[in-house]
């Protein structure tokens, strides 16, 4: 199709602005918290290929990538000549879709004049899925909630009731599951509806000329992007807290050729008997995206913008582990790969990437219960630790990376559970030393005031291993957790809290960039005045001690285990 | 006698003034540039030349209305005051850590929304309330007295703002610290989060508290001498100021929560859209204004804007949700987008024609200006194709250069893209309404609204030159340009009736209900909201109220406004507020689920009196002309290029009736219409356009 610069731009924003218009819809009708404060959702458009082309923006990154793989499964289950107006497959099997149980994804054709011209598409977390809640120490994907392998939800608009009779018998909370649920149906009803308007306005009969040069241009992006990378490969390698004696290992080649980026986790520790494994689509989903970030951040993503990309891991490994596997916690692996491929990439390309985030993988304390008169509740607390730094800028503290789930208000939290939060604070000293400075974490103090004792779930990791600085910067702190007289709990387990015990977490910082003795006074002189750093740490990571009777240094001691993981990193990235 | 009122619209180039007589509906403009070091100045020249038009004494103005975009510009540029915060002990960082969300998903290096107060400045205190509202731990006094005496000999601050958890429930320590604070720091403005924003969510209450801080000794000092110099000149009229959600306040009330100001502008032009709409017999209609930098729109329902209470200040990236500072405060629901007269058109790395967000502004301005500008603006492009008279632009006061853009487009646009000189400017032209449409179309599909349904009302320089394309994209049967499109913000001031709303949150679940506490909460908020009104002058039995209530399905994670009846709450209430929730879930989401409990969040209460009685007639002040119609080549995107009939407006009579392509210039702006049109002249010399695309919602 020949398109002229100018019909192409306004077309392609129609697509986005059509997707989202299916995730404003979904937002405003969905029920739980997961997705409404935390943004745990996507909504993507798709061609009769199964390409994206179109995805709502500021979703989840690893969803976007995602929806079009699951539907090639759909079409290999359901051929596309079979589908009928209605139509509605959804599944949360985590080797076809997302990685774990708790997501649902789901895609509906959309007809234009008879003829099937697209797919529309939507992820979102579901409140419950059975099972063992959000946790990360089953023993096998069975003991982690109900798997729905593609099925039919709705036959031309009619409700498959057995699916339905069967998935809401098997959680705590149907009425929410089931008004999510019907919140996706929504969305992707608003994604047909919109299309099929766009062709009668543009008189386009089908989607097949415009997909092929809006994939084609996308591609054509991210490969003068690779084009800008020298080609060799960079290597690099990290190492994360695992379970109990099991740590884990990941292995990074990144081979630059060309136009072009292979991504080989060759060497990654095998995968393990609890849920921290990473499914080949998840893998897939957090490697290419960080390159996008760094390489390509202003063009639109579709399926073109990862054709330049190749991810392989062996079969069998942590990040590639076979069916039925354990994978309920599977961000507290796949969070870390940005982190170990722009340690890669910056051998070649120092300036477009970040150090490792204290924030990857996310930290999560899940209680649940019942309240004052027995009203039964679960209750996630949503926080982050702080971005690593760049050669521009010192790390965000408190923000996610690689995933974008927000952290909800406390005043909120508090009155929907009988918990209350003592402190949720920046955390002095955690933000790795570096002339760009590493994103301070944060620091919370949770108190139960519930009759009895609770249930609760820790899903974290960064205990022994803290987010690496790069270019001679630092390490940030390391996450740590205190449960009442318990100095250490298990950091991936299922506990109790009683009533008044007081939890502590403590958030990872991000890491430094670049040597910290390069970071002029008046910043050192600034973080000093503000708390970010206290006066010791001034001292001991900056060599800064004039002038440091600041009025309102941090008064919080350095942590322990703040820097013991890589006391003044090497370079980072070493490449053969 | 209230015959003669004033309105003044401080804008960032300009200040437009009205003085409308309620006499004989005649309508009195001026337009000067603004004065930024000293915005008193151009308003006190303004209104003297009005005076002068008019021909009336000082002493005859029965009242003023104002709207500024200090507080917006104050923020944006970071020239506030240095403010300290005090917190409960352990959330001193609320606002800095924000939500904890990258607003753009690809960038690295994204820069963070901006923090008023540095952390030095932010001192916790012991002290903790619960979520009912009930005491944890008692107010510390002694550290409320030392960080008084911090902030006041450390660090010499010049307001101070307070937020504590759970204040909008239980405001009796900040109350506490307030009095500590009148001891330590007498004459140091102090704003209380629990006054200015009593709504759940710390962060966005602490946030609304600290802007409040920051621009009230500029805007205390800026609006008491404006009154001074006022009096100075014999008015003797009280002054009022319109809050972002379109009341009228007096200069007390603005002083004391300068934030709700915030928005002020904008607000007036939604109003006087509402206006027109009222005289046309539209109550359902779209507002846009296109202007210089912005277009801005906003959907009417009833004849009444939708208000929201939430927005964003100062953001870092100025059209990027999350970028900004989050404030609690009631605002007219609108959508602005970088596109206006003077946005930039550029060839990004993909090869495709972008328009905006960036802008040329007045200085340089477009090419065509010639005042140095460089890159093609949408003004150029609107020239090129012919929509613009380059000899008629500003009534003539402006010449309009067409020589140098052919060059600049080609060199910025046409070269890297490979296009022809034509098919730039209609790519510009194109684009940016396309940016607009699909702003608009989101805008509306978030409140689950069809754009076919509405008329829409046009004005803003650029707005009237746009509306065709726009209607076009988005299926609109008709639109309308009042005269006078470059007064049409100002006339907002005017017609906007005296309204206050107020808000307390009393979270709980429906059952559990207590309606002894949701009688006290409105009863309170009701006796000020009416103190409040006849302080601006309404009489206390003209007063009305609307109560609404913020609720949800619990487990949800955001609210739906819902309508509460008047009269007293009791045993049958629960059952009410149950079916209201579900008419309005409904009518929202076309879907209900009957078994989930609902619960409240916060109780609202919006006051006002009548509007003021004014009935514009334009024809009355309008200039005579006899400019025969004369005919040039215009290019529309959809439609390609044809002759053109051009009209002037000040020719025009009531009845006239003319099919597009045709073209009809005024001295602050022109309206094109394309083929396949019809357009006609009322009563009250509104063009009305009628598109024939036969679109039925």
């Amino acid at each position: 199709m020949d398109l002229d610069p100018i019909s192409l731009e306004i077309y392609w924003n129609r697509l986005i602005s059509i997707a989202d218009e299916s995730a404003a819809a979904l937002l405003r009708t969905s029920f739980s918290t997961i997705v409404r404060e935390s943004n745990d959702f996507a909504t993507v458009l798709m061609d009769v290929d199964a390409n994206s082309l179109a995805e709502n923006t500021g979703g989840i990154a690893s969803f976007n990538g995602i929806l079009p793989r699951t539907l090639r499964h759909f079409l290999d289950k359901f051929p596309a000549d079979s589908w009928a107006p209605g139509d509605c497959v959804i599944t949360n099997d985590p080797w076809l879709a997302t990685g774990h149980l708790p997501d649902i994804t789901m895609v509906m054709p959309i007809f234009h004049r008879g003829q099937l011209v697209a797919f529309s598409g939507s992820i979102a977390h579901s409140p419950d899925i059975g099972g063992s809640l959000w946790s990360a120490d089953c023993g096998e994907l069975f003991e982690e909630g109900i798997r729905i392998q593609p099925v039919k939800w709705l036959r031309a608009f009619e409700p498959n009731q057995d699916v339905r009779d069967l998935l809401l018998g098997n959680v705590r909370v149907p009425d929410q599951v089931l008004g999510d649920i019907e919140a996706q149906v929504t969305a992707n009803q608003v994604c047909g509806e919109r299309l099929q308007e766009f062709l009668d306005d543009t008189q386009m009969l089908d989607l097949r000329g415009l997909a092929r040069t809006l994939i084609e241009r996308a591609a054509q992006s991210m490969r003068a992007a690779i084009r800008e990378v020298p080609d060799g490969v960079y290597r690099a390698a990290i190492d994360a807290d695992g379970f109990d004696d099991d740590e884990t290992h990941i292995e990074c080649a990144l081979h630059v050729d060309g136009d072009s980026i292979h991504i080989d986790y060759a060497g990654t520790s095998a995968q393990i008997k609890r849920g921290l494994n990473c499914v080949m689509n998840y893998t897939d989903a957090y490697s290419a995206y960080p390159v996008k970030c760094a390489l390509d951040p202003e063009t639109p993503r579709n399926e073109g913008s990862y054709h330049p990309i190749r991810v392989t891991a062996p079969e069998g490994s942590i990040l590639n582990p076979r069916f039925p596997a354990p994978c309920n916690a599977r961000q507290l692996t796949g969070h870390l790969l940005a982190g170990v491929i722009y340690k890669a990439l910056a051998e070649a390309v120092p300036d477009r990437v970040i150090a490792e985030c204290g924030g990857a993988p996310t930290m999560r304390a899940v209680f649940s219960g019942e309240g004052p008169g027995g009203v039964r509740f679960s209750q996630i607390l949503f926080a982050s630790g702080g971005m690593g730094a760049s050669h521009l800028s010192d790390g965000l503290p408190t923000t996610a990376f690689p995933t974008n789930a927000g952290a909800g208000s406390i005043e909120a939290f508090e009155s929907v559970a009988p918990l209350v939060v003592w402190k949720k604070e920046l955390r002095t000293d955690s933000g790795g030393a570096g002339r760009q400075r590493g994103g301070l974490g944060q620091e919370c103090v949770i108190e139960s005031r519930a009759p009895g004792p609770l249930q609760l779930s820790l899903l974290s990791d960064r205990q022994k291993y803290p987010a690496s600085g790069m270019q001679g910067g630092q390490a940030g702190a390391g996450a740590a957790i205190a449960l009442g007289s318990r100095a250490t709990p298990h950091p991936k387990s299922r506990t109790s809290i009683n009533p008044g015990e007081r939890l502590t977490m403590r958030y990872a910082g991000g890491g430094g960039f670049g040597p910290p003795e390069a970071r002029p006074r008046e910043q050192v002189e600034a973080d000093l005045l503000n708390g970010y750093i206290s006066a010791a740490a001034a001292a001991a990571s900056y060599g800064f001690t004039h002038g440091a009777d600041g009025a309102e240094a941090g008064s919080e001691p350095p942590t322990q285990g703040g820097r013991e993981g890589q006391p003044g990193d090497a370079p980072e990235g070493q490449s053969s | 006698m209230s015959r003669y009122r004033i309105g003044v619209d401080v804008g960032g180039t300009f200040t437009d003034l009205v003085l409308a007589d309620a006499g004989s509906g005649a309508l009195y403009t001026g337009k000067l540039l603004t004065t930024p070091r000293d915005p008193a100045v151009a308003i006190i020249d303004g209104i003297r030349q009005l005076l002068d038009a008019a021909n009336l004494a000082p002493e005859c103005i029965a009242g003023l209305v104002h709207g500024t975009t200090l507080v917006t510009n104050t923020v944006i540029e970071r020239k506030g005051a240095k403010v300290g915060l005090i917190t409960t002990a352990g959330f001193r960082d609320a606002i800095e850590m924000g939500r904890e969300i990258r607003y753009d998903l690809y960038d690295l290096f994204l820069e963070p929304a901006p923090t008023l107060v540095p952390r030095r400045r932010r001192l916790g205190v012991g002290g903790r309330m619960s979520a009912d509202g009930e005491e944890l731990e008692p107010l510390d006094l002694a550290a409320v007295r030392e960080a008084a005496r911090a902030l006041r000999d450390e660090h010499a601050v010049e307001a101070i703002a307070v937020c504590f958890i759970h204040a909008y429930r239980n405001p009796a320590h900040e109350l506490a610290a307030a009095k500590v604070l009148a001891e330590e720091c007498p004459g140091l403005p102090v704003t209380l989060s629990c006054e200015v924003a009593p709504e759940i969510r710390e962060f966005e209450r602490a946030s609304t508290a600290c802007v409040n801080a920051y621009v009230q000794p500029l805007m205390q000092g800026y609006l008491r001498d404006l009154e001074v110099r006022l009096a100075d000149m014999y008015i003797d009229a009280p002054l009022h100021v319109m809050l972002s959600g379109g009341g009228i306040a007096t200069v007390a009330q603005a002083s004391a929560f300068p934030v709700r100001l915030i928005e002020s502008g904008p607000a007036a032009g939604a109003l006087a859209a509402c206006y027109y709409g009222r005289k046309l017999g539209e109550p359902d209609l779209l507002s846009f204004d296109m202007g210089g930098t912005t277009a801005k729109i906003c959907l009417v329902e009833g004849g009444q804007p939708n208000r929201t209470h939430e927005f964003e200040a100062g953001r870092v990236r100025r059209f990027r949700k999350g970028s900004g500072i989050p404030l609690k405060i009631t605002v007219v629901d609108m959508i602005e987008i970088g596109a206006g007269g003077g946005s930039l058109a550029h060839a990004d790395s993909m090869g495709l024609l972008k328009v905006g967000p960036q802008s040329a502004g007045s200085e340089p301005g477009p090419v065509c200006y010639g005042r140095g500008g460089e890159g093609p603006a949408v003004t150029d492009a609107d020239l090129m194709l012919g929509c613009l008279n380059p000899g008629y632009f500003l009534g003539g006061e402006m010449d309009l250069a067409t020589d140098a853009v052919t060059a600049r487009m080609q060199a910025v646009v046409g070269e890297p893209l490979e296009l022809s000189d034509d098919a730039v400017a209609r790519g510009i032209h194109d684009v940016v309404n396309e940016n607009m449409a699909a702003a608009t179309r989101r805008y509306l599909a978030e409140k689950g609204r069809d754009p076919r349904r509405y008329t829409m009302i046009a004005f803003g320089g650029a707005g009237p030159v746009h509306a065709y394309g726009l209607a076009r994209k988005l299926k609109i049967n008709r639109f309308v340009v009042p005269p006078g499109a470059g007064v049409t913000s100002a006339l907002g001031f005017l017609v906007a009736p005296p309204a206050i709303d107020d808000v307390r949150s009393y979270v709980v679940r429906l059952d559990a209900l207590d309606p002894n506490e949701a009688n006290r909460l409105f009863a309170d908020m009701e006796q000020a909201a009416a103190a409040q009104l006849v302080e601006a002058g309404a009489s206390a039995e003209s007063v009305h109220f609307t109560r609404s209530a913020d609720m949800r399905y619990v487990g949800q994670g955001f609210e739906i406004q819902v309508p509460v009846r008047d009269g007293a709450f009791d045993k049958s209430s629960r059952a009410d507020l149950h079916e209201q929730f579900m008419i309005t879930y409904e009518a929202l989401f076309h879907r209900s689920v009957t078994e989930v409990p609902v619960e409240v969040l916060s109780w609202r209460l919006y006051a006002s009196a009548p509007p003021p009685a004014v009935d514009v007639n334009f024809a009355a002040t309008m200039p005579a002309s006899t400019r025969a119609p004369t005919s040039r080549r215009l290019t529309l995107p959809e439609v390609g290029t044809v002759e053109a009939a051009v009209f002037d407006r000040y020719a025009l009579t009531p009845g006239d009736r003319f099919d597009g392509p045709l073209i009809v210039e005024e001295r602050e702006s022109t309206t094109v219409v394309g083929p396949d049109a019809t357009l006609s002249v009322d009563a009250e010399l509104n063009l009305i356009v009628d598109l024939h695309q036969m679109n039925q919602p």
